[in-house]
């Protein structure tokens, strides 16, 4: 049960959802599927006192964009956008990554924007254990970190374990957001702060409405894995997201994207590696320096029970064997049109 | 004597919700899960509460024709909705299907992850008549077993589906 009481208001449009939110104040969360939020009610991480429900206002459907990427209503649900033809024909890495989410009741209930704005989250945060009641972490608004207990006052390493948003910033997505003093466009990048404290750059009051991702370019080819312990129903030790955009004779690269989640408090582009893979006739040795490079920029984060030298091999495995599938479908691909 | 002061607290507002066919009116907080009022102010408990975190899946109904996790659902957002429990499955004496398959393929032990499991099976089989074996676990993953291994259940999704499968316990 929800131990605590909270009032509920149904915004009936996402105008509404952010004028509640305004009015209601720093209490008021709104909530799409609950899947993230109510959980972490009942483990009293975050204490609403007011709920405002977005389930009565419907998504559109996917739909292609006048300059050829797609749009994808906030509010779809994972379910929807894993099975959709549309984005299962022109967007199949996004379709991928939202099949792997949870299982199939948190697909039927999660929507696209709940899963990129969840919280982050770490084994010792996520729990109702005692110590969590008598001496709070930090990110619980108390004065101890458990697992790095080194750390400063106010810096939390819990992980950012999206699936999608890995896939969405590979792909140079765009989210459009509501605020009553006017919505904006932004990367789906700059969603993240990096900050477990508040891992999620949106004002009090602001609500993404949709996702946008951009016409593919020539020769794409993409690559998604999600290393987990048991493939299924579980959060990632690491997700990989890597989009290749490879030159006419196939041979290198002309832009890379290469995005590691569940790593960090923020999805990680791993630039130094996008860089060294541009220009370079791809083979072993080049995929094997890429991927010590994103090592090195990845810094994981143990988290989970995964230790730092575990997902160090995690990488190094599922990067390369990520990469590798990428170019073979640029190279796939490109041959079938 | 002394006053006593009620304090105000959060209204209950009244909901209609369809429960296997049959429509209750019933009061409800913000607070109350749809598990809950299943199994307290209707008094269906078939459907089980497990982790309430959305871990487990033994609290999965059908909301709508799909599968939920009914710990993870307020109420108050199901007015006007239609929900499928465990007990609503059966024609009286005539279980379904998948319910005779899971008897007969042993597929319940201890019976905790039954419900939700039948639930998640029986989604899957209205979308899917012939299911493959990767699409009976990808359809069952949000539901866990301590007991069966998951076997005898993924057989009886076989059995129930007409895939070949013949009963083992009787």
């Amino acid at each position: 049960m929800i131990l605590e009481d909270f009032e509920y208001q149904s915004a009936e449009s996402l105008s509404e959802a952010a004028a509640l939110l305004a009015r209601f104040g720093p209490g008021a969360r709104i909530m799409g599927g609950g899947t993230d939020l109510l959980p972490n009610m009942r483990l009293e991480i975050v204490r609403p006192t007011t709920i405002i429900g977005l389930r009565s206002i419907g998504a559109e459907p996917p739909r292609v964009t006048p300059e050829g990427g797609l749009r994808i209503d906030a509010l779809t649900t994972l379910a929807t956008i894993a099975h959709s033809e549309l984005i299962l024909t022109k967007v199949p890495m996004l379709a991928e990554s939202a099949r792997v989410v949870g299982s199939n009741q948190v697909r039927e209930m999660g929507t696209l924007a709940g899963n990129l704005c969840q919280d982050t989250r770490c084994l010792q945060l996520n729990q109702k254990h005692d110590y969590q009641f008598k001496a709070p972490c930090f990110k619980r608004g108390g004065e101890c970190c458990y697992p790095f207990p080194n750390n400063r006052p106010g810096i939390c390493w819990s992980v950012h374990m999206s699936d999608i948003a890995p896939a969405l910033i590979a792909l140079s997505a765009e989210l459009v957001t509501v605020r009553a003093a006017g919505g904006r466009r932004l990367a789906v990048e700059e969603l993240f702060s990096g900050d477990g404290m508040r891992p999620i750059c949106l004002e009090p009051d602001e609500i993404i409405r949709e996702v946008v991702t951009p016409p593919l370019p020539k020769n794409f080819g993409w690559g998604y894995h999600k290393s987990s312990r048991r493939g299924g129903f579980e959060y990632g030790m690491a997700v990989f997201a890597v989009a290749l955009s490879l030159e006419a004779s196939l041979r290198t690269c002309a832009e890379a994207r290469i995005v590691i989640g569940a790593i960090r408090e923020r999805p990680v582009r791993a630039r130094a590696a996008e860089r060294a893979l541009i220009g370079q006739p791809i083979d072993d040795a080049l995929i094997a320096s890429t991927v010590a490079s994103a090592i090195e920029e990845a810094k994981p984060l143990q988290h989970h029970g995964f230790t730092r030298s575990y997902l160090i091999d995690t990488i190094r495995v599922y990067l390369r064997r990520t990469l590798v599938r990428a170019v073979e479908r640029g190279r796939e691909l490109s041959s079938t049109t | 004597m002394t006053q006593t002061h009620i304090e105000p607290t959060v209204r209950s507002r009244i909901i209609e919700l369809s429960v296997n066919g049959e429509r209750h009116e019933i009061a409800v907080k913000p607070r109350n899960t749809l598990v809950e009022v299943l199994r307290e102010k209707i008094g269906l408990t078939g459907t089980k509460e497990g982790c309430e975190q959305g871990a487990c899946g033994v609290c999965t109904v059908l909301l709508d024709g799909r599968p939920v996790l009914s710990c993870l659902t307020l109420a108050i957002e199901c007015d006007g909705r239609s929900v499928l429990t465990v007990e609503g499955l059966a024609h009286g004496d005539q279980l379904s299907p998948i319910q005779q398959a899971f008897l007969d393929q042993g597929a319940v032990q201890c019976g905790y992850c039954t419900a939700g499991m039948l639930m998640s099976a029986t989604a899957l089989l209205e979308r899917n008549p012939k299911p493959s074996l990767p699409e009976i676990k990808k359809a069952l993953e949000g539901n866990i077993c301590r007991c069966t291994g998951y076997n005898a259940i993924v057989a009886a999704v076989q059995q129930a589906s007409g895939q070949g499968v013949e009963p083992v316990m009787r």
